[in-house]
């Protein structure tokens, strides 16, 4: 006869059962609650909100002494442990995949009596509290583990070597919760952890040898010594059982156990390097997008942290058609946003570097692609879309060829200005910064999508983050400009906004600020004028800043600005010079003198640029302009550089001492 | 007509078929194998005592296992969840295709027993939540309640739901969660040996004539023929 029923007790009603005195009554309720809440997150939540949890940890707490023996089998120590396996079930699942929970179960006081009850004698109960504590331990929340205090350290290894799956499991899952520094790693080691893990790899069950696999990937992390440790002595042999596991018939054994060998490869530059290793590995990672559940979701993930940076590997890949089949499955649609994520993240790390895969990925037409992940509704998919589109763009024959400049991508991108997540915002505005380097004359379509009003807005923004990134894509965007967009950027700017930009508390504006100045006055003597506007401000401001720069980078920026207004008639480079000795309290030295003894050769080559430019001699006013740079020790600190180690600044030297020298000078 | 393939007569093949030796202790394993997996546990256990085959599994397991797989079988969801949950409570916690199919059989069971009111209660507070963290199970749960609107629910685009087989693919499912989470292979081994068995008889007739097996149930050869 088939169940219908759903007159199941109101949660409150449960609840109150949960305090009757007898026995049979809180286990009927116990258990009732757990089968209530399991698999079902808007149950636990409502739980949660009634006070379940407290309830259940605190039943827990007060039969902990009621199962002392084995071999009771009367109804009163059924219905103890009948009580304790419950309660730990039910705080087990309000743990399980849900923090909110976790938290509540450790505010509750529950975890020191559930480590205590790992002694009971009794097996199921065991069985239970050992699972409920590891799905704590699968919680960041979880609280720490002092593997350095030697009790600790025994108890650890007492519950690896327990015969039990769920006790030895929880071993395993406290390792790959807790273990972080290097230090923590080698007492692992020291304390024959790994030796343990091992055997669990070779002789263990299905999910021991899966977390075997991860507590190794933990203790190995960036960690060669312990590496070597491990592969040293028998060479070959424990790296091959996990080789061997890569090939799996499981996909979450063979996704496990290559995440294993990518952090041993990471991690040290003595194995797993050859060529047969490299490739086997890509087939594999490639091969398991195609499990259609969480190890499908999290492969994109260790394929990006095999690749990344390396561009070796991402060579091989190609070869092994990994841009087709990330294309490929991305194309299918309905994705999982964690798979999304992860495939556009992929191909982010595939054309980070290497303009073939770029070349490649862009043949198979996917700026519609593109696109719609631009707008898809989860955040981490939005920023991935950014972050993937910004290492496309940086193929120079596609920017040159206009591709990107359509409203296809910069529509979307635009829109993404105003995502309420910042880290959309920033992404965007990476992905727009090599956008708008377009080479063709094609900018005006990002003035047309409202791009250039909104960047304006983002470089007004809270977020220094945004704020930086705004600019930069601006300075990009003005990047050999012709004049009417660049008086189109600096009227919606307005100088008081770019000066008090200039000026910011951040130096990563105050650079990208300046960077923009430089960029809008390059090209054209009548765009100097901007720097003169309202009283000179934004000149002023570049002289305050540079009086004080943090980082040499603000002074390289800056100094270029000015090297390029002195690039123009006499009243601007006079307008530079008075900037250039503009003391400052006491200081008798011009900071130019400061930027031209400096270790960093781009800015002097920065500064000894500026100097060319207002020495140069078909202007009128050079003669009096060099009289005072030799006044103010500047022309014998550029003659002390006249063999500077950089070609750069010893070719720029020797302009200024040819010019100088014009002037009979000697 | 010539032909290129290799002709072989029975008797060369029976002959060459007797020198392959085949342990006794392999065919007893893949025997218990079958009975385990399957969930035979009384055949399992007599099979145990009579050829001495250790099983690789607790027998007491399998038969939680089948009572589990009976109450999805009878229509039993709530039962079954139940005892699902006594086993391990991981694994309806940890598989959220398995938990949604067997809330949306319990909903199918409702329906079925023309409880209208309860059904739409519970699919409310049941299964939309469930429906809101996924789009594949917002389309099934869809689906599923519009059962409701037709009233031949055998002649309507979604009458399979409420047939048997629906029971019994959610039993299997299940049947199968139980044994990974038990760190046992879902599947027997025997169907993989039949598969291979024709994979390479399909490899050989390229190449030759010979006594091939064409109705595994009895693996009677038949005699060769061009």
């Amino acid at each position: 006869m088939p169940s219908a029923t759903v007159n199941k007790p109101r949660p409150s009603e449960l609840l109150s059962r949960l305090t009757s005195a007898e026995p049979e009554v809180k286990v009927r309720a116990l258990r009732e609650v757990k089968n209530q809440i399991i698999g079902n997150r808007t149950k636990k939540l409502s739980f949660l909100k009634l006070g379940a949890v407290p309830a259940v940890a605190g039943i827990l707490a007060d039969s902990i002494d009621d199962v002392t023996d084995n071999n009771n089998c009367n109804n009163d120590s059924n219905n103890a442990i009948n009580i304790l396996v419950q309660s730990a079930a039910a705080l087990g699942s309000f743990a399980c995949g849900f923090d909110a929970g976790v938290q509540a179960v450790l505010d509750a006081g529950a975890f020191p009596n559930l480590l205590r009850l790992l002694a009971n004698p009794n097996e199921k109960v065991v069985d239970a509290v050992a699972r409920a504590l590891r799905m704590i331990y699968q919680s960041k929340l979880a609280p720490k583990y002092d593997f350095l205090q030697q009790k600790n350290m025994e108890f650890l290894i007492s519950l690896l070597n327990s015969e039990k799956e769920n006790v030895s499991g929880l071993g395993a899952s406290i390792i790959t919760r807790s273990c972080e520094t290097n230090l923590e790693q080698k007492a692992l080691f020291d304390a024959g952890i790994l030796r343990k893990l091992n055997s669990l790899l070779e002789g263990g069950s299905l999910s021991q040898r899966d977390a075997s696999l991860e507590s190794l990937a933990t203790i190995f992390r960036n960690n060669p010594e312990v590496i070597s440790k491990f592969a040293g002595p028998e060479i070959g042999r424990p790296l091959s059982s996990i080789i061997d596991l890569a090939k799996d018939r499981y996909p979450r054994t063979r996704l496990l156990a290559c995440m294993c060998l990518i952090v041993i490869r990471n991690a040290s530059p003595h194995f797993l390097q050859d060529i047969g290793i490299k490739t086997k590995l890509i087939h594999i990672l490639l091969e398991l997008l195609d499990d259609p559940g969480q190890v499908g979701d999290e492969a994109p993930f260790a394929f990006s942290s095999l690749i990344a940076q390396k561009e070796d590997l991402q060579k091989l890949a190609l070869e092994a058609n990994a841009i087709d089949k990330l294309h490929h499955h991305i194309k299918k649609g309905s994705l999982h946003p964690r798979r999304y994520e992860g495939i556009l993240l992929a191909l982010d790390d595939m054309c980070s570097k290497l303009e073939s895969c770029r070349s490649k990925f862009l043949s198979l037409q996917v700026l519609n692609l593109l696109a719609d992940a631009l707008t898809d509704y989860n955040a981490g998919v939005r920023a991935a879309a950014c972050i993937c589109l910004k290492s496309v763009t940086r193929s120079i024959k596609n920017l040159s060829a206009g591709y990107f400049m359509n409203e296809t991508i910069v529509i979307p991108l635009v829109q993404l200005f105003l995502d309420p997540s910042t880290s959309v915002q920033v992404a965007a505005l990476g992905a727009t910064s090599n956008i708008v380097v377009d080479f063709t004359t094609r900018k005006s379509i990002f003035v047309q999508c409202g791009g250039m009003k909104q960047l304006v807005q983002l470089a007004k923004s809270m977020e220094s983050s945004v704020r930086s990134n705004a600019l930069w894509a601006l300075k990009n965007f003005v990047f050999q400009a012709d004049n009417r967009l660049k008086e189109g950027v600096f009227s919606e700017l307005t100088a008081s906004l770019l000066s008090s930009l200039i000026r910011d508390p951040e130096p990563s504006v105050q650079e990208q600020a300046l960077a923009l100045v430089r960029n809008l006055v390059d090209g054209c003597i009548n765009l100097i004028e901007f720097v003169f506007a309202e009283d000179g401000l934004i000149l002023g401001a570049i002289g305050r800043q540079l009086q004080c720069a943090s980082k040499a980078e603000i002074g390289i920026q800056g100094m270029y600005a000015l090297c390029n207004v002195a690039s123009g008639n006499e009243f601007h480079k006079e307008a530079v010079m008075q900037l250039l000795f503009t003391q400052m309290g006491d200081k008798n030295q011009s900071f130019v003198i400061k930027f031209l003894q400096s270790n960093d050769s781009r800015l002097c080559t920065a500064t000894v640029w500026t100097i060319v430019n207002l020495t140069c001699p078909s202007s009128p006013g050079a003669p009096g302009r060099l009289e005072k740079l030799r006044n103010a020790g500047i022309v014998s600190q550029i003659k002390n550089m006249v063999n500077d180690p950089c070609v750069d600044v010893k070719l720029r030297v020797r302009t200024v001492l040819g010019q100088s020298m014009a002037f009979g000078d000697n | 007509m010539a032909s290129s393939k290799k002709l072989i007569s029975r008797e060369e093949w029976e002959k060459r078929l007797n020198n392959v030796k085949i342990r006794k202790e392999d065919m007893n394993k893949l025997v218990m194998n079958f009975l385990v997996t399957e969930g035979y546990v009384e055949a399992a256990e007599k099979f145990r005592m009579e050829s001495g085959t250790h099983p690789d599994i607790d027998l007491a397991t399998i038969t939680d296992r089948m009572a589990v797989k009976k109450a999805v079988q009878c229509g039993n969801v709530e039962d079954a969840i139940e005892k699902i949950n006594d086993l391990n409570p991981e694994i309806l916690d940890t598989n959220p295709q398995l938990f949604f199919q067997l809330q949306q059989q319990r909903l199918i069971e409702l329906i079925r027993n023309g409880k209208v009111e309860e059904a739409l209660e519970f699919a409310q507070e049941e299964l939309a939540p469930r429906g809101e963290e996924n789009q594949s199970f917002l389309e099934e749960l869809e689906r599923t309640i519009s059962l409701l609107v037709f009233e031949d629910t055998s002649n309507c685009p979604v009458g399979e739901l409420l047939d048997i087989s629906q029971r019994l693919k959610t039993a299997t499912e299940v049947n199968a969660a139980v044994l990974t989470s038990q760190s046992h292979e879902k599947d027997p081994k025997l169907p993989s040996l039949l598969k291979m068995l024709i994979w390479a008889q399909n490899q050989l007739d390229k190449k030759a004539a010979y006594p091939c097996i064409n109705d595994l149930s009895n693996a009677r050869l038949e005699d060769p023929t061009f």
